[in-house]
């Protein structure tokens, strides 16, 4: 288990490696830099911007630039913002918190509200059957800011009593920051969870028709343990598989979502980093989600093995 | 206590399917003593595996199965039974193996906690006295080191050894009747005898009443003293197991032993 955890950690270096070539790459290759970007229409001299440019170190060969750039961040430092002249570590910081945060309480309910309504799906099949899979169609093919949107509008409308536009920052008051984040949790979760619901419906139902659910039933068993250590756990796997995918797009999906709820992550501030090509900020930002859903992956192995004693460690 | 062990009197059984009704067992009449081998033997669709979920209850998951007729055992109608009280009859009175040990198992549990849930939920046992009966069993059905491999999981065994285990947990609740439903068809054949003395051995032990349902006329020669023949959804032929292999009365019965392969048959000479 250890070394399978081990190898694990060991290919996430590479991995991270070609993210950080990538996001450095990629940023040059779009057209205009910051120099310009913060000249804007205005008229500015040749020289005026050289300067600027000398004095960010972009004059220099790009490799140059990308070897210093890393040789920095191996030590924690991102560098600092061509905007605020202020360290990225300190600017981008509690903005990650919030997404992670606001993409964690998404995933917890992603994965209560699509396991349950999968396992009822699942088990009571008849009328449940047909709303769970109704709702899941109808939300999979809604885009969540859409969803999003909608929750804004309607509770604007019809429930005004209810705060929508507040944050609460961890730090000050934990359970008061989870509450501000519920609503824009639930529309970030929808999608996934709908997807979850489904593949809930499909494990259960696969693994019921083994022979030893059969079994545990022969064997007197009550109901809710051949629930629990014979359906559940052997339905678990696959869903394991999906759910880890799937954190990877509630990263991409709470920049919309932090749009609309106006919430302070860093959805808006890398928006506004491309815009202006802040390219440290950028590329803080790129590494340190690549870093998390390589993290995120890591956890799904060890929960497989947890899961299913035929993986081995 | 006139009633016998086990009577079973005009079983009918129906499955629903696509709001069809399919009739599988046309109202069986058998009776079995306390103790008594029998062998229920016929063809894929005879029923006779049926009838063995019949007597269990247990309908496949997702399809529904309606009995009808009487099933006295112990002097107790079991159709009257609710389903609860049908669960605390399953593995403590009425035990069952089944036939493919390669899927009958749970592959996320430790074979251990498969029999341990059991004696939990039928002898009232805790964690650690349910353990210690467990390795007995598991001996007993001659699982070596058995201790360890315990705490190991399906995968971790081989077919023989997976059936030993299923037999380990049918006679966990010390069951009256223990149902065997073709044990031995997804062994090989010298497994399949070790199997089969097992199941003798266990039963002259433990005094417990054996129904053996099988394809296989080999298999129940010299384990059970009745054979039910059955073809349908009906038993076509009944009798001590001398008397179907020497005089079979019925064409189906000869029809099924002239199925059996033999080694002197001219066929098979070079």
């Amino acid at each position: 288990m250890t070394r399978l955890v081990l190898i694990r950690f060991a290919l996430a270096v590479p991995i991270l490696l070609g993210v950080s070539v990538a996001a450095f790459a990629l940023m040059r290759l779009l057209p205009g830099d910051f120099a310009q970007a913060a000249a804007g229409s205005a008229n500015v001299s040749t020289e005026m911007l050289e300067k600027v440019r000398r004095d960010l170190g972009l004059d220099q060969p790009i490799w140059v630039q990308y070897l210093a750039w890393l040789g920095d961040a191996l030590r924690g430092d991102f560098g600092t913002s061509f905007v605020t002249r202020r360290p990225v570590t300190s600017e981008i910081g509690g903005r990650l918190g919030v997404t992670f945060e606001l993409t964690a309480l998404a995933a917890l309910m992603a994965m209560v509200m699509g396991g349950l309504t999968g396992l009822a799906s699942a088990r009571f099949r008849g009328h449940t059957d047909w709303i769970v899979r109704l709702w899941n169609g109808l939300m999979l093919a809604i885009p969540n800011f859409v969803v999003g949107t909608l929750i804004v509008l309607l509770a604007g409308l019809y429930f005004p009593q209810i705060r929508i536009f507040y944050f609460v920052p961890f730090t000050e008051d934990p359970l008061g920051s989870i509450g501000s984040l519920l609503l824009p949790a639930f529309a970030l979760s929808l999608a996934v969870s709908v997807t979850v619901s489904e593949n809930t419906r499909a494990a259960v139902l696969e693994v019921a028709s083994q022979d030893f659910v059969m079994v545990a039933r022969a064997k007197g068993l009550r109901p809710r343990t051949v629930l629990r250590n014979y359906l559940v756990r052997n339905a678990l796997t696959p869903v394991i598989t999906v759910t880890g995918l799937q954190i990877a797009q509630l990263l991409g999906g709470s920049i919309l979502i932090e749009t609309i709820f106006a919430i302070p992550g860093m959805g808006q501030y890398l928006f506004d980093s491309i815009t202006s090509r802040d390219y440290p900020v950028i590329q803080a930002i790129v590494l340190t989600t690549a870093a998390v859903v390589v993290l995120v992956n890591v956890l799904v192995d060890i929960a497989y093995i947890r899961a299913d004693a035929r993986v081995e460690g | 206590m006139s009633d016998p062990f086990l009577k079973v009197r005009g079983l009918t059984a129906a499955f629903t399917t696509r709001g069809r009704d399919v009739q599988v067992l046309n109202g069986l009449d058998f009776d079995m003593a306390a103790g008594e081998a029998i062998g229920i033997v016929g063809e894929s669709g005879s029923g006779k595996s049926v009838t063995a979920r019949a007597l269990m209850q247990l309908a496949p998951e997702g399809s529904s199965i309606r009995l009808g007729g009487s099933v006295t055992f112990q002097g107790q109608d079991l159709l009257q039974y609710s389903e609860r009280q049908m669960q605390t009859l399953r593995g403590s009175q009425i035990a069952m193996v089944f036939q493919d040990p390669m899927t009958s198992l749970n592959p996320t549990m430790t074979v251990g906690a498969q029999i341990d849930d059991m004696l939990r939920r039928h002898k009232g046992l805790s964690a650690r006295p349910a353990r210690d009966r467990t390795v007995e069993l598991l001996e007993r059905v001659g699982i070596h080191n058995a201790r360890r491999r315990a705490d190991d999981h399906p995968h971790q065994f081989s077919g023989g050894m997976r059936q030993r285990v299923m037999i380990a947990m049918a006679i966990s609740c010390d069951p009256a009747l223990l149902i065997a439903d073709e044990p031995t068809t997804a062994l090989d054949v010298t497994v399949q005898a070790q199997i089969l003395r097992l199941l003798l051995q266990l039963r002259e032990d433990l005094g417990m009443a054996l129904m053996l349902i099988t394809h296989d006329f080999g298999v129940i020669a010299g384990m059970v003293e009745r054979v039910m023949v059955m073809y349908r959804g009906d038993i076509v032929e009944t009798g001590p197991v001398e008397r179907i292999f020497d005089a079979p009365e019925h064409l189906y019965t000869r029809a099924l032993l002239a199925a059996v392969p033999r080694l002197d048959a001219p066929e098979a000479k070079p």
